[in-house]
């Protein structure tokens, strides 16, 4: 049978994210107020719901739920297609909508090979490989758009939201690699033993996302 | 790096087992051995590496990549094997054609595979596990569910979860709906990787009608009890698929017989990544450990590629994760402690004597190697941690001095 019994731990991602999420947490009944306190608290039990949040720098929740310390997480697809890990993407929850996308200087020259700067090596190492182009990867932490205006890189690989950074620095989107949004993540174990606990957070925040699509409209 | 720190570390993805945790694991070896035993499973031993003719053939190209592979000295190809149920298949299929069926067979060793993150970072994994072969059916396949439960349920474990589906219901459906074969490949191996969000893209974008777009997506949800089956059935056009939900629902009956439903749940969305799998999988999760601990199903026509075909069932333990599970939750069996047996000059006889006495009985006696002073000799027990120690002088007989329960 599946368990209901259990508490349930989520990674959350501080940051940007964290507010969206926040709020879809609450449209779907679960009061959250407690993680929007400035505090340096890590770790949240909301007993009521008997949830447990913690929270994480993104690159890590995919670790945190692997080794199963957390049994859901919630990050970006473009943290998950860089670090490949066969955790169980149960839901789209359409937070943070943006493109991982190639782009490059105003002016630059298609060429076969060169530099790529990115956050992201092994999506870009794959992207340029599957074109059959020679290009050397070098991974940065943040402020990727430095890269191609000290001559660092010829192109970069990154997210993208308005196109505005991009503009403002002088270089232009070329393609998009993948569509990136927040998905809910789980890791095999807590799957199938709190099997029943987790279909049922997974069913309320389908629900609070319907609702939140209707009033949109 | 300096050439002593290089020859001091092992190849990625393997390890030593030190002092402790390497008998620990010999003993829980044994007690599964023990139990498969009890279950009238006999043991095999298979050879590490064998023609990569006998496993690459029917291996998807996902594990081919994980294999690892070499020539010998006449340039034949080579493979450190991946997995067990393909020699057992062959052992049963060759040198024990002619026993009578079902064959029970069990087996305990390690397979190899280039790390990949759903086994965790080893390559070099110990398995144990057993093949029922020439026995098709529900009945079968319970009985290895079950075994599965009462291996798990002696080493300790209460909080597991064994969830079981069948191949044969996914393919079927998909075969009903008419979706084309490369589509239903691709919407499988979603649901191997159990990728929701990519597999509502995908079948929103299939050539299908809207009713049947939503109940490729209720598949997800077909988890719980035996009213999954129910549920499972309103599904499929009649005829279609119902062989499947027949079976699981056999299986349900057999393993509440057997008393372990309460650690049992349906997952009809289900799939192992080993193509020979052809009706029942299951797989075995705790709480707090993201990999699973044991899995295996029912392969009906991986016998055929070596002899005549014979309908087989089998699963596997992953040791690995579930040591790490038993380490966690303070089950791993007891060590004892030893005795430290020290001796003064011209001593030694007497303290030989004793010491093979003690082991007759059992027990675990170190001699030391030289003559000591009592003094001398307690502060090595202390060092070596000994339970106890019995000090040989030559004239007045033994001193004990126990109270030394280190350890324990």
């Amino acid at each position: 049978m599946l368990a209901a019994n259990d508490w349930l731990t989520i990674a959350l991602a501080k940051g940007r994210i964290l507010p969206p999420t926040l709020e879809l947490f609450e449209r779907a009944g679960i009061g959250c107020g407690q993680l929007r306190e400035k505090t340096r608290k890590l770790i949240f039990s909301i007993d009521e719901h008997r949830l447990r949040f913690i929270m994480a720098k993104p690159t890590d929740i995919p670790t945190y739920v692997e080794y199963g310390v957390a049994d859901l997480g919630i990050v970006g697809k473009d943290v998950l297609i860089e670090q490949e890990k066969e955790l169980y993407e149960l839901l789209d929850l359409k937070i943070g909508p943006c493109r991982l996308s190639v782009a490059q200087k105003k002016g630059y020259i298609e060429a076969s090979g060169g530099h790529v700067a990115t956050k992201y090596p092994r999506v870009a190492e794959q992207y340029f490989q599957s074109r059959g182009k020679q290009f050397e990867v070098i991974k940065l932490h943040g402020s990727i758009e430095l890269a191609p205006l000290l001559n660092l890189a010829d192109v970069i690989v990154d997210l993208v939201s308005t196109g505005k950074t991009l503009e403002e620095n002088d270089l232009v989107e070329v393609e998009t690699i993948a569509h990136i949004t927040s998905r809910l993540v789980a890791n095999p174990g807590s799957y199938q033993v709190k099997g029943g606990r987790v279909s049922t957070l997974v069913n309320m925040l389908e629900q609070a996302l319907s609702k939140g699509e209707e009033a949109q409209c | 790096m300096n050439e002593k720190i290089k020859r001091l570390l092992t190849p990625e993805g393997v390890k030593d087992l030190l002092p402790g945790l390497a008998g620990q694991k010999r003993e829980v070896e044994r007690e599964i051995q023990e139990i498969f035993g009890r279950w009238g499973y006999r043991e095999v031993s298979t050879p590490a590496f064998e023609y990569s003719a006998n496993f690459v053939g029917d291996m998807k190209a996902e594990l081919a990549d994980k294999t690892y592979r070499f020539l010998d000295e006449r340039g034949r190809s080579l493979v450190l094997r991946p997995d067990f149920t393909l020699p057992l298949a062959r052992v049963a299929a060759t040198h024990l054609a002619g026993e009578i069926k079902p064959l029970r067979l069990c087996y305990g060793g390690n397979i190899y595979r280039y790390a990949s993150s759903r086994q965790g970072k080893q390559r070099e994994l110990p398995q144990a596990g057993v093949e029922l072969i020439g026995c098709a059916g529900a009945a079968g396949d319970a009985e290895v569910i079950a075994l599965a439960a009462a291996v798990l349920r002696a080493l300790g474990l209460f909080e597991f979860t064994l969830c079981f589906g069948h191949v044969g219901f996914l393919q079927k459906l998909l075969d009903s709906y008419g979706v084309e074969p490369e589509a239903a490949e691709q919407i499988k191996d979603y649901f191997n990787k159990k990728d929701y969000v990519s597999l509502k893209e995908m079948v929103g974008g299939l050539p299908l009608d809207e009713a049947i777009k939503g109940n490729i997506l209720r598949i997800p949800t077909l988890r719980g009890g035996r009213e999954v089956l129910s549920q499972a059935a309103g599904l499929a056009p009649a005829g279609a698929a119902h062989e499947a939900l027949a079976t699981l629902d056999e299986i349900w009956q057999a393993l509440d017989d057997y008393g372990v439903s309460s650690f049992i749940t349906l997952d009809l969305g289900l799939v192992r990544t080993m193509d020979y799998y052809t009706g029942m999988v299951f797989e075995g999760y705790t709480a707090g450990m993201g990999y699973p601990i044991c899995g295996g199903g029912r392969y009906d026509q991986l016998l055929g590629h070596f002899g005549p075909e014979q309908p087989a069932v089998g699963f596997a333990l992953n040791l690995e994760h579930l040591m790490e599970v038993l380490q966690r939750i303070r089950r791993l069996p007891a060590i004892s402690g030893f005795t430290y047996a020290a001796y003064e000059e011209g001593s030694r006889k007497r303290a030989f004597a004793a010491a093979s006495e003690l082991r007759g009985e059992g027990q675990k006696v170190i001699v030391d190697i030289e003559p000591r002073t009592n003094e001398d000799a307690l502060n090595r027990c202390k060092a070596m941690g000994a339970s106890r120690m019995l000090y040989f002088i030559s004239e007045a007989g033994v001193e004990e001095d126990g109270g030394q329960n280190v350890g324990s």
